[in-house]
């Protein structure tokens, strides 16, 4: 049960590190398993978050994602400010400026929206295109 | 021979670890875990993730790298490593900065051995 959990965080690994190191790391857990397997489990944990936060490059993925959540929730905060306070004089005098800034902010809100999704899809593809080559070129 | 060996130095403690364990003789991954818990009286300890972490490292910066395997019945999944020649140059010169290090720390502790206290 134990060797089956660290096979599966192996598995979860970086396609780099998981092609290189798995099966090392898995041989070692044979060797040591019944001594050590939850100090095991846990440094594999550990490896786990380390490899794909640190050193994939995947921190700066999140780090995207983060901008872009904030953006939309400051976008999206500032479309239903400008609805609660102007919405009924929007409707009655048709303010022209007030509901082109409401489209503004919509439109910037889809905007940053779809880069920050094109960005993450991209260098996902490029990433596993990438390892991919690697893995064919040794 | 003229190598700077300054952006690498000084070494992180599991790098050192490593770097000594490979010092001696070449080694597959469990033997470098050993070796270090040997050499560290069992003091210092390493996990896979880390060591694997930092054999990447070390290999990418080419201070470590692949040997071939010494034995004819070993384990296919049974890697060795060993020090470069720039790796052994770089664990001598790490050395030589702990020994300044430790020389230093001999004479202030000797110089007001009360402070400590």
């Amino acid at each position: 049960m134990t060797r089956l959990l660290y096979r599966v965080l192996l598995c979860l690994h970086p396609p780099a590190f998981r092609r290189q190191f798995a099966g090392e790391m898995l041989w070692i857990f044979d060797e040591t398993a019944c001594a050590a397997a939850w100090m095991l489990l846990a440094d594999a944990l550990i490896s786990l978050a380390r490899q794909w936060l640190l050193r994939s490059g995947a921190w700066k993925l999140l780090a995207a994602g983060a901008g872009g959540l904030i953006q939309i929730t400051v976008g999206g905060l500032g479309l239903f400010l400008v609805r609660r306070f102007h919405g009924p004089e929007l409707s009655r005098m048709h303010a022209p400026m007030a509901t082109d800034m409401a489209r503004l902010i919509y439109l910037a809100v889809w905007v940053v929206g779809a880069v920050v999704c094109s960005v993450i899809a991209l260098s996902l593809w490029v990433k596993d295109f990438t390892g991919r080559r690697i893995h064919h070129d040794a | 021979m003229n190598e700077d060996f300054a952006p690498f130095l000084p070494l992180s403690p599991a790098a050192l670890h490593i770097l000594l364990a490979l010092a001696g003789e070449d080694r597959h991954g469990y033997g470098i875990m050993q070796e270090v818990a040997r050499q560290s009286e069992g003091q210092y300890r390493i996990g896979p993730g880390t060591l694997y972490d930092n054999l990447q490292k070390l290999m990418t910066q080419g201070i470590v790298e692949e040997a071939a395997s010494p034995g004819r019945n070993d384990d296919p999944r049974r890697r060795y490593y060993r020090l470069t020649r720039f790796g052994r140059a770089l664990l001598a010169a790490e050395v030589e900065r702990l020994d300044t290090v430790i020389r230093e720390a001999r004479i202030h502790l000797r110089a007001h051995p009360r402070r400590a206290t």
